[in-house]
């Protein structure tokens, strides 16, 4: 409890010194604008047609890529873990994909699609396959071999063990599965937004950073920390819930 | 078992994808499969590399410069906020949920900000790549410093080391393996984060590059910088991974292939 | 009657010199759920050359015991003398310790472990480079090892692994040896294979031995005195002298008198809560 009420006090302070700072001309406020001001702004942000299309847009594109990728991921990542030779050859390739920068095939995905919404679902769910890959792949391997073993001695048919064994004891893993490649996924699509397009909050955000329009920046910036931690905490809080029982 | 027998060995499967992609790569759109623009042959690629060495050693010099002291704030920052964190427990129950929630926000959106600080120069791509590689190198140092057996103190005070000889002599070669994983994490976030920054503004480096010669439609270009952006990452994985292994030599076996990978604790988008 | 006991006592400190002498120990930790009464009065005393065994039921506070002994934590109450003076820190030149996961350092070769206690006195000590490498393998065949020296703890067995920790425990020549459950970790047939080797080397180098267990034939096996302690707040409720001739062998492990040990322990411990 007492760390809780200490937390809260060091987010207070943090936003106490965004507040103070530069009211009282400390740091620049046409750099850092008081907080304030910032959620005056993200108030009146919020109201604006333009915005909820450009939220409308984002949240689109975010759903569709989350919604190709975690299948097709999933089923790669069961395979690679299923199959051990699948999985001595292609995972350690996959290390090697997560040091490379996927943004550098932006430009290929601009050529087959153009500056558009299947040009950011595409890259999304591209770069977000490779994370449920590895997270399915990891999952998979975390059943126990002892609760297969257990369950076909008794006799279980496949879809029995499916869904008896391997679902509720992958359970807590896939959740966690799923909230880190809502992460990936999400900065994909801020990514290819603040690239190139014509629509979209990353879109929004650039462009405002380009003119100056701190306040604006800074708002677009709290709206989307703030989506992005009430979901990672979501399911989180789900994760935790469901994890009491494992060992 | 039986079928090890029967299929080539991992590595060489490989080894025999990568030469497939290498000849698709010349083969694809010089037979006309796919138009230059969408996939200009290897050999184009190559072509260009060939004749803009100098443009493309210059912006791989801004690149590198750039990632160099990202490094330098991530794995240095990092390593050292995540061994303080995680080696005292007041901070750690205190800070650590705090960071793993701001692990969730796309840092990248950030980047509009610095470029509004610091300009378009190198200045922003090293904040943004500096900051976007600190928190995953804190969290795994902080992860792994909390691994460190604390029976190896106890062992060591019974042994009648001094303080300091339980720092350099314990906690520093214990943490080892930590800090490698950290400096290999670190260096791969920071080049990403720099590309990614460069890409989006900017008016030197290899991501400069990629953005330049695409909104001028010159794929062999284009082409040309991204393979320089992956031999560079690739590269960099396996300096680090080998000098990793011949530092840690101890580390290796013992444990489960997975859990000496430290790779798994933390993976960041991008 | 009580000059006469009081003569034998005097009679017999005079003979066995006192290696460890612990009067009115008490100590209670401060828990998160409040307070944990740890030990209760402990007051023991080990002769010198002597092998005692300590048992008790987990959490009794057998491990405590041994920290306080080892000078690694401070005890609540009550005074620990080791051979006539207080010992607030570690003093590996007194007391040596062997855990029971073996915590050999992983980056260590198992020589290197041995030589660690020795290296850490560096400067403070005369003894050069070879002359510490010399000790260390000496160590390393009393605990039959030759030739493993420059494996990696990880490239050892369980046996071997504690093999080399008893080594480090013993490279400085301390009269005192307190060892916290060392063979837990082992299965049972090594366990008695390094229980007679550790009769072998102590019979070798005549230290004191003051060694935790939770197997009743392993502490009837190795002991000159088995002390019971009860559960927590740990007491010692019994001292039980084992009189089977030395050296041991596997064969008394069939014997009455050592059956006879065995159930009275057991039946010391079952009696506590
Ligand atoms: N540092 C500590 N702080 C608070 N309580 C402690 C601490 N160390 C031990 N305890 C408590 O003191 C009691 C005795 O612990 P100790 O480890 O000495 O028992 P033990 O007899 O060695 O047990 P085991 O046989 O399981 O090894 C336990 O209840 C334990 O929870
Ligand atoms: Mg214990």
């Amino acid at each position: 409890m007492k760390i809780v009420v200490a937390r809260l006090a060091l987010l207070a302070l943090v936003l106490a010194a965004w507040e103070l700072l530069p009211r009282h001309q400390i740091v620049n406020p046409l750099l850092l604008p008081p907080l304030g001001d910032v959620l005056g702004m993200l108030g009146e942000l919020l109201q604006r047609p333009q915005v909820h299309l450009a939220i409308g847009v984002t949240a689109a594109e975010v759903v569709v890529a989350f919604v190709i990728a975690v299948p097709l991921g999933a089923a790669l990542g069961v395979l690679i873990a299923e199959n051990e030779y699948l999985g001595d050859v292609f995972k350690p390739v996959l290390f090697y994909v997560f040091s490379i920068p996927k943004s550098i095939f932006l430009p290929m995905f601009i050529l087959v699609f153009g500056i558009s919404f299947a040009q950011k679902v595409a890259y999304a769910a591209f770069t977000t396959t490779f994370v449920v890959m590895l997270s399915a792949a990891a999952a998979v391997e975390s059943v126990k071999q002892d609760y297969l073993l257990v369950a076909r001695s008794y006799g279980a048919t496949r879809t029995q063990i499916l869904l008896r064994v391997y679902v509720p004891s992958m359970m807590p893993l896939l959740l966690e599965a799923l909230r880190i490649s809502m992460i990936f996924n999400f900065t994909a699509v801020m990514i290819a937004e603040m690239y190139a397009s014509r629509a979209g909050i990353g879109h929004l955000i650039a462009g405002w950073g380009e003119n100056f329009q701190m306040r604006q920046l800074f708002a677009g910036v709290i709206l989307l920390a703030a989506v992005a931690i009430l979901f990672n905490e979501t399911v989180r809080t789900l994760e935790a819930r469901c994890s009491t029982w494992r060992t | 078992m039986r079928r090890s027998l029967t299929l080539p060995a991992p590595a060489t499967v490989r080894r025999g994808m990568l030469v497939a992609v290498l000849l698709l790569w010349e083969l694809v759109p010089r037979t006309g499969l796919l138009p230059e623009l969408f996939l200009p042959a290897l050999s184009s690629t190559l072509a260009v590399l060939y004749e803009d060495w100098r443009i493309y050693s210059a912006a791989l010099l801004v690149t590198l410069y750039e990632v160099a002291l990202a490094m330098v704030i991530a794995c240095g920052g990092g390593i050292v906020a995540g061994a303080v964190v995680g080696g005292i427990a007041r901070l750690r129950d205190l800070l650590l949920p705090v960071f793993s929630s701001l692990y969730a926000v796309p840092i990248v959106i950030l980047y509009p900000v610095f470029t509004a600080w610091f300009g378009v120069g190198p200045e922003s791509k090293i904040a943004f790549a500096g900051i976007y590689a600190f928190f995953p190198v804190m969290l795994s140092t902080a992860a792994g410093i909390r691994t460190i057996d604390p029976q190896f103190i106890v062992a060591a005070r019974s042994m009648g080391a001094t303080l300091t000889q339980q720092v350099t002599r314990v906690i520093i070669p214990a943490s080892l393996p930590t800090v490698f994983a950290g400096l290999r994490l670190g260096g791969a976030l920071a080049i990403i984060g720099v590309v990614v920054s460069e890409m989006l503004t900017a008016a030197a480096g290899i991501g400069y590059l990629v953005t330049l010669n695409r909104t001028i439609l010159d794929s062999p270009r284009v082409f040309a910088a991204l393979l320089m952006i992956l031999i560079l990452s690739v590269a960099y994985y396996m300096l680090a991974r080998a000098i990793e292994r011949r530092m840690v030599v101890w580390q290796s076996a013992g444990r489960s292939p997975k859990a000496a990978r430290p790779e798994n604790a933390v993976v960041v988008p991008a | 009657m009580q000059h006469v006991a009081n003569l034998a006592r005097r009679e017999e400190a005079r003979q066995e010199q006192v290696a460890i002498e612990v009067a009115n120990l008490s100590h209670v930790y401060a828990g998160a759920q409040g307070a944990v009464p740890a030990l209760e009065d402990i007051s023991m005393r080990v002769g010198a050359g002597r092998f005692v065994v300590i048992v008790g039921p987990s959490g009794c506070g057998k491990t405590s015991l041994l920290m306080m002994l080892a000078g690694l934590r401070s005890q609540g109450q009550g005074t620990i003398l080791c051979h006539g003076r207080p010992i607030p820190d570690p003093d590996p030149q007194r007391v040596g310790v062997i855990f029971q996961e073996a915590s050999l350092y992983p980056w260590l070769t198992a020589l290197d472990n041995i030589e660690f206690p020795l290296s850490l006195r560096g400067a403070r000590d005369r003894e050069t480079r070879e002359e510490r490498r010399e000790r260390a393998e000496a160590m390393l065949k009393l605990v039959g090892l030759e030739g493993f020296g420059e494996r990696y703890p990880h490239e050892l067995s369980g046996g071997m692994k504690q093999r080399v920790s008893i080594a480090r425990g013993l490279v400085q020549d301390p009269p005192v040896l307190l060892m916290d459950e060392p063979f837990a970790a082992l299965d049972e047939q090594t366990r008695m294979t390094m229980g007679h080797e550790l009769l072998r080397i102590w019979s070798t180098t005549s230290k004191t031995v003051v060694f935790i267990t939770h197997s009743l034939t392993e502490a009837v096996y190795l002991a000159d005195e088995v002390l019971v302690m009860s559960a927590r707040p740990g007491r010692i409720i019994d001292r039980i002298p084992v009189a089977l001739p030395r050296p041991r062998s596997y064969e008394m492990m069939a014997t009455d008198v050592f059956g006879q040990l065995r159930e009275r322990i057991w039946q010391q411990i079952r009696k506590t809560p």
